[in-house]
Parts: C-alpha cells; sequence; structure tokens
C-alpha cells in the first residue's frame, strides 16, 4: 500500500515508478472498482500507449487505439464507460498509473 | 488573400518564411522587430516591395525602434487602422 | 444540440522542438481541437520540420518526446502532415521513417494550401 502523499489531490500517482498491479488495485478500490480480466485488458494499453506515444490519451484516441488494437467491440466509448465509469480516460489513466490527460473529452 | 503580421527582424526564418507565402493582393504589418524591414533604401525594403503586397508599419513600434526614415512603399498605421486590416482579410497568418 | 458549423484550421509549426515551448503549445492546440471535433490539418514550415527528426528522444532531456507525441495524430484524425520540402533538404532530413505520413509541398504550393483554411494558427 502506498501512502497518500504518494498521490496528487485528484488521486493520480506522482511517481510513475511507483506504479505496480498492486497499486492499480489500491487506486482502483479507492474509486469503488474492482478490477476484472476487461479491466486489465485496457490497463495494460494504456501503458502501452504512454510508452508509445509519451502521452495519456483523451477519449477520442483512446476508442481509436482500442479499436485497433482489441478490435472493433471493445473501441466503443460504451464498453469504456461499463468499465471506467465516468470519464474511461482520467479513469483509467489514473488506475494505470499515469499522468492525468490534458483534456478529456 | 492573407493578412501576414510579421514580428521578427529580417534576418529571422520567420521572415524567410513569410516571404515563401506571400502572394499579390496580400497584406503585410510589420510590427516588433519586424518594423526593421520597414527601414528605407534597404535591400529587405526592396524584397518586400517586389512581392507585390500592400506594406504596413505599426508606427509606436516603428517611433520606439528608431526607425524614422521609412520606406515611401510603407504605410504608417495604429492599432485601430490594424484593426480594420483585420475586418478586411479572411486569413490571417502569424509569423514571428 | 444545435449544429456547430465547422472551420478548417491548418497549424503552421515553424519552431524546433526543445528550443522553445511553442512545438509543445502547437501539439498541445492540434489534440485539443481534434477532441472538440474540429477538422484540421498540420504544415511543418522552416526550422518546424526539425520537430519530424525521426530518432529523437526528448526523454532523455527529462522532456516529452515530440516525436512521439506527434505519432499520435493518426489517433486523433488527423492525417493530413504537410511538410516544407525547402527545408527538409537544407537539414538533409530522411523523412522515410518520420513518425507520421507526410506530403512534401514547394514554396507556391504552401501558399496554395494556405488559402485553403478558415483559419491559420502559427506556432
Amino acid at each position: 500500500m502506498l501512502s497518500a502523499n504518494a498521490f496528487d489531490k485528484e488521486g493520480f500517482l506522482i511517481e510513475l515508478t511507483d506504479w505496480n498491479p498492486g497499486v492499480a488495485a489500491q487506486i482502483a478500490a479507492s474509486e469503488n472498482l474492482e478490477l476484472g480480466a476487461a479491466h486489465w485488458e485496457i490497463i495494460n494499453l494504456l501503458r502501452e500507449y504512454y510508452l508509445t506515444y509519451d502521452s495519456t490519451p483523451a477519449m477520442r484516441a483512446l476508442v481509436k487505439y482500442c479499436a485497433l488494437s482489441l478490435g472493433p467491440e471493445k473501441g466503443k466509448s460504451i464498453y469504456l464507460m461499463s468499465l471506467f465509469p465516468g470519464s474511461p480516460a482520467k479513469l483509467g489513466s489514473k488506475i494505470s498509473g499515469l499522468p492525468k490527460p490534458d483534456n478529456c473529452l | 488573400m492573407i493578412l501576414h503580421t510579421l514580428n521578427a527582424s529580417p534576418s529571422s526564418s520567420a521572415f524567410e518564411d513569410c516571404l515563401k507565402t506571400i502572394a499579390e493582393g496580400d497584406a503585410i504589418v510589420l510590427m516588433g522587430d519586424g518594423v526593421y524591414a520597414a527601414i528605407a533604401h534597404t535591400e529587405v525594403s526592396r524584397v518586400l516591395e517586389d512581392t507585390g503586397a500592400a506594406l504596413y508599419v505599426i508606427a509606436d513600434d516603428a517611433m520606439a525602434a528608431g526607425v524614422l526614415n521609412i520606406s515611401a512603399a510603407v504605410s504608417s498605421i495604429d492599432i485601430s487602422g490594424f484593426v480594420v486590416l483585420t475586418e478586411t482579410f479572411p486569413l490571417q497568418q502569424a509569423w514571428y | 444540440m444545435t449544429a456547430v458549423t465547422k472551420k478548417t484550421i491548418l497549424i503552421v509549426l515553424r519552431h524546433s522542438p526543445y528550443g522553445s515551448g511553442l512545438a509543445k503549445a502547437a501539439l498541445n492546440t492540434a489534440l485539443a481541437s481534434a477532441a472538440f471535433d474540429q477538422s484540421l490539418d498540420l504544415l511543418f514550415m522552416g526550422n518546424g520540420v526539425l520537430q519530424l527528426q525521426p530518432d529523437q528522444d526528448g526523454r532523455v532531456k527529462g522532456v516529452k518526446d515530440v516525436g512521439r507525441q506527434l505519432a499520435s495524430l493518426p489517433l486523433y484524425d488527423i492525417n493530413h502532415v504537410y511538410v516544407d520540402a525547402q527545408a527538409v533538404e537544407r537539414y538533409n532530413m530522411d523523412l522515410s521513417k518520420s513518425p507520421v505520413e507526410i506530403r512534401r509541398l514547394d514554396g507556391p504550393e504552401i501558399r496554395q494550401l494556405m488559402i485553403c483554411y478558415d483559419h491559420l494558427l502559427g506556432f
């Protein structure tokens, strides 16, 4: 368990290197979310995106990246909303240990 | 038609890039360090005249820089004159 | 919801990737505009072509890598990227490995491109 001061006031990890799957579960729990295989598929994709493009995707790019990597069924905002309710790009990035996206649309 | 605002000295890459895109019927407003291109009888002022664009300089910027011998082809305008130009041209490109 | 008239935008990038904050500002503008569903294309002119240098890695200096971020443009449906052919030649750049697909334009073509848009945004 990481202490509260490892996170900023919105709950994003301050040091990206602090991240591990346990930390992901910890962040998810603080958002009342339990992570299943479907969540992990997206989390891994978000981390891969960050390494490839040196940025956190906005919703539009995340949807398209999911479609390209996982197929059209999963490349839909409604699917991502079902896993990460509210703002999938923001919540997904937070759990994946990435910096907050510049915009969440 | 494009309204170009040029805010960089004549030896800058901004100046060079601006020249590349100018066509007859355009207007160029020299401002900030761009006012040095308005100095009369220089190679640079001749290059600007050859573009066929209408040439303007922001009077206060020229005065501040001590550029008083302004080329006859360049009209001095104030900020309200500049606003009028922005209303006339559909497109504007800032070079700096 | 009322329909919003779409304006076309050309973002003109003229500065090197790490010499100032302008490359980053242009990129943020492009991605934010795309997120708002605006129709926009990119033109790299003069020193701006250096943003497309294939082997760059800004992360070495502890800053975001501009090349990697540019590679994400197609994911924001920004698919038209143009470059100033003369500038590419000046720096002897090999753009076959460029992070995005590009089209080379000479001087008069750059002018022709610019007048096709509703707005020009220079960075």
